[in-house]
């Protein structure tokens, strides 16, 4: 964006930014707790894939994120393991873009959402993925995400580009609808099989 | 050019001479005509190169004998516009009545239901479809423009930006016309309309209005929507423009449109955006007390400031340190906070910037709702602290939750603040105080209309209104609306008419005025200023002048009487001004 100056510089090495490891004990592999943060472009429908996992709620009328909000929800897994996501639901707004480091730094997880009937937030989704492969922690995992995957009509974005283009940079894909709750929780559960498991340190 | 002014305004006197909307249209058209021109040589109408000649460059125009503001109220009916951009949600809402241009021939005092502002005012821009081009975008009453100065649009109150590039340009065309003679334009009279302009580095603030409202005011509006904007990007976008001149700021500014227009909604009902004060939610001594204490022990430990609000209204707030928070920034922070919905669907963490604390920099803001109209804001200067504000505000839950201060807050909010009908009538005990804060509320916590059907004549005296405006604090208190001061529209015509009053109180050069009583048509006006404080009282148009003043009287000693409910005591947020001056009762009638 052109308005740079006085956010945080990105190109502090320091561990800054936003991670909560202080207060979280020791990793413990039956209860885990993940840094994931969305990205993507304005109005692809970051919040409300948020709301619709952790509230189970869809709200039609826009409310542009300001900043990031921060939200959480834990969930279980088959082999009696949970995963707690602290979700840092980002603002898509170019303003905010230079600020993406401060959540992203020290993330596991991160979902990179565009819109299935806007190619130029599929574009947008691949600067991120740059972003993050150049500026991410080395194990980040990353999932791309189509969204309003119930606007088939209009749709712009064919799958297979989306598929095409996570499998040649190692993520997880996945299309979803925040709006029929289609895949969403299917999407946390896979990020969360997916998660280097600690290994369990002798005590 | 008062000579102007003034005969448009006696032709207003008679709300039904101006049967016709067309001659009100945005006369600019001297200016408009020009537009082909493009390389600035645009010939500026004559009002203004008369204004020129007269006042040395500094376009001013004359203080009106007349106070009359007759504003034509449109009827409901004038909504039928466009929907807002990209939502659905403008269900039928009311419109606000600067929106269009529109004569009746009822002067307003129709009895109309009391619209709370909730649902008589949608958030958002509407008339998106309008461009310079159309009827009703150029009968607007109060159009608000910024540009930059290579004149491209960078927000509209009406209308989408980029169609108005044509017109950006023209309004560039003047401001560069008259700064290359050494100028600066500041206002230009055209017909009806005032054109305001206010120059801000590489950004050019324009209002065009034709409701009579004072320069001095619509330039504080412009401020105050710069400020909105610095409070947005930070100053610092003005090296985008020495980088590029021709920078397209518009995408910078995504989805603040609510913002913007909120803000521009609250000139017409919140009296902060002129009195440069805040104002606080009434409560127990004891409450605000054991918010302020919990919020200064988070502020001690590297918060710079924490503020409690309930929608514009302060509960508490503290300041590390000397750090000092200018009303100004208290009201362009919970615009910004209130008008951006995603911050009631959970916490947040966002960059934002004071524009009177410190321009250049963002700071970091946490924001947490308690409720529907309660929030939490914690700012401070590091970008990481968020897990630590979080801590703040679960142990700031807590307290508030233990003291019922979050019930309390609801239970204050029900009940109002002061109503001119419960002035007490003889300044004598001081048992009055709870008496009045406290019982007499719990009788009236039915809605509004039925209150006011009830009362039905405002106060004694013929009061009907009042504002008092602390120096020292900072702060101010306006009694409630109550009848006949009923709808959105009377109100906001008495805001307009106290407006008036507060800057031909303080207008430069005119020295200490320390008193003002007017009588028109609408209202029985009186103002008193003092070093301690301002009071703006509004009267029936027959009040007994006598018997208004001896009102003011009591009026002032009830709000010292109960100041400790409804002022912020102790923690003013200009820390240098901390010497509380006892203030005395002056008597009212030596300066009259
Ligand atoms: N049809 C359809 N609409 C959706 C879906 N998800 C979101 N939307 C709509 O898209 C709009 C934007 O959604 P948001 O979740 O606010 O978008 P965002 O990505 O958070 O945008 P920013 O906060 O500005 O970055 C909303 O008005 C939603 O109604 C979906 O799955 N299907
Ligand atoms: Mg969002």
């Amino acid at each position: 964006m052109g308005c740079a100056a006085s956010v945080p510089d990105k190109s502090s090495g320091r561990s800054g930014g936003l991670n909560n490891l202080e207060n979280g004990g020791p990793p413990d592999a039956k209860n885990l707790r993940v840094k994931l943060v969305l990205l993507g472009d304005s109005g692809v429908g970051k919040s409300c894939i948020v709301l619709r996992f952790v509230r189970g709620q869809f709200d039609p009328t826009s409310k542009v994120t300001v900043g990031a909000s921060f939200l959480s929800q834990t969930i279980a897994l088959q082999d009696s393991t949970t995963v707690k996501f602290e979700i840092w639901d980002t603002a898509g707004q170019e303003r905010y873009a230079a600020l993406a480091p401060l959540y992203y730094r020290g993330a596991a997880v991160a979902v990179i959402v565009y819109d299935i009937t806007s190619p130029e937030s599929f574009t947008k989704a691949q600067y991120w993925v740059k972003e993050l492969q150049k500026h991410g922690s080395p194990d980040i995992v990353m999932a791309l995400v189509g969204n309003k995957a119930d606007l088939q009509d209009s749709r712009e974005v064919p799958a297979q580009d989306g598929i095409d283009y996570a499998e040649k940079n190692g993520m997880f894909f996945i299309e979803t609808s925040a709006k029929t709750a289609d895949n969403i929780n299917q999407l946390f559960q896979e990020i969360a099989k997916r998660l280097p498991r600690p290994s369990v340190p002798d005590s | 050019m008062s000579t102007s002014s003034s005969s448009s305004i006696s032709s207003d006197d008679e709300p039904n001479s101006n049967p016709n909307p067309i001659d009100d249209e945005l006369s600019l058209a001297s200016v408009t005509l020009n537009e082909s021109n493009g390389n600035g040589s645009v010939n500026v109408n004559e009002n203004e190169n008369e204004n020129n000649r007269q006042d040395g460059g500094e376009i001013t125009w004359g203080r009106k004998n007349s106070e009359v503001e007759v504003e034509a109220p449109s009827s409901p009916s004038s909504s039928g516009y466009a929907g807002e951009r990209g939502s659905s949600e403008t269900t039928n809402s009311r419109i606000e009545d600067d929106e269009i241009q529109q004569v009746n021939n009822d002067d307003g005092f129709v009895d109309e239901v009391n619209h709370s502002r909730a649902s008589s005012w949608v958030p958002g821009k509407r008339h998106v479809d309008e461009d310079d081009a159309s009827i009703s975008w150029r009968k607007r009453k109060k159009h608000f423009f910024i540009l930059s100065n290579s004149g491209k649009p960078i927000y509209s109150r009406y209308g989408d930006e980029h169609k108005l590039a044509g017109f950006s340009a023209t309004l560039q065309a003047i401001i560069s016309f008259v700064e290359n003679e050494g100028d600066h334009v500041k206002l230009v009279r055209a017909g009806n309309h005032q054109v305001v302009f206010l120059v801000k580095g590489p950004i050019y603030l324009v209002c065009i209005s034709c409701t009579e409202e004072p320069y001095e005011s619509l330039k504080g509006q412009l401020e105050l929507i710069y400020g909105q904007m610095i409070l947005i990007l930070t100053k610092s976008l003005n090296r985008c423009f020495e980088k590029n001149p021709k920078f397209d700021m518009t995408p910078l500014l995504g989805g603040t449109d609510v913002v913007f227009s909120s803000l521009i909604h609250s000139f017409s009902w919140n009296p902060a955006t002129f009195l440069h004060a805040y104002t606080c939610l009434p409560l127990a001594y004891a409450t605000r007390q054991a918010a302020g204490a919990i919020l200064q022990d988070v502020a001690e430990s590297g918060v710079l400031f924490a503020l409690l609000m309930c929608k514009n209204k302060v509960i508490s707030l503290v300041g590390a340190q000397k750090a000092s928070l200018h009303p100004d920034d208290m009201l362009l922070l919970s615009n910004f906070v209130m008008s951006s919905e995603s911050f009631r669907t959970s916490e947040c963490f966002s960059p934002i910037c004071l524009p009177r604390y410190n321009p250049m920099a963002f700071l970091y803001a946490y924001v947490h709702y308690f409720d529907d109209d309660t929030y939490l804001m914690l700012l401070t200067t590091s970008s990481d602290a968020f897990y630590h504000l979080k801590d703040c505000r679960i142990r700031i839950e807590m307290v508030l939750l233990k003291s019922n201060v979050l019930s309390e807050v609801q239970r204050s909010l029900l009940e109002g603040g002061m109503r001119v009908e419960d002035l007490p009538l003889d300044p004598l005990p001081r048992s009055s105080i709870s008496h009045r804060m406290s019982q007499q509320r719990l009788l009236t916590d039915s809605p509004e209309r039925f209150r006011e059907s009830s009362v039905g004549i405002g106060g004694p005296a013929g009061l009907w209104n009042f504002i008092y405006r602390s120096i020292y604090m900072d702060q101010y208190v306006s009694s409630e609306f109550s009848s006949p001061i009923n709808s959105h529209q009377q109100q906001k015509r008495l805001y307009r008419a106290y407006q008036k009053l507060y800057s031909s109180m303080h207008e430069k050069g005119i020295g200490p005025h320390r008193t003002q009583f007017r009588r028109d048509e609408n209202y029985v006006l009186l103002c008193w200023v003092t070093p301690d404080f301002e009071l703006y009282a509004a009267f029936d148009p027959l009040a007994d002048k006598a018997l208004a003043i001896k009102t003011c009287n009591r009026v002032c000693q009830w709000v010292k009487d109960v100041e400790n409910e409804i002022f912020l005591q102790g923690a003013s947020p200009f820390s240098c001004a901390t010497d509380k001056t006892e203030f005395a009762v002056l008597m009212l009638e030596s300066y009259l």
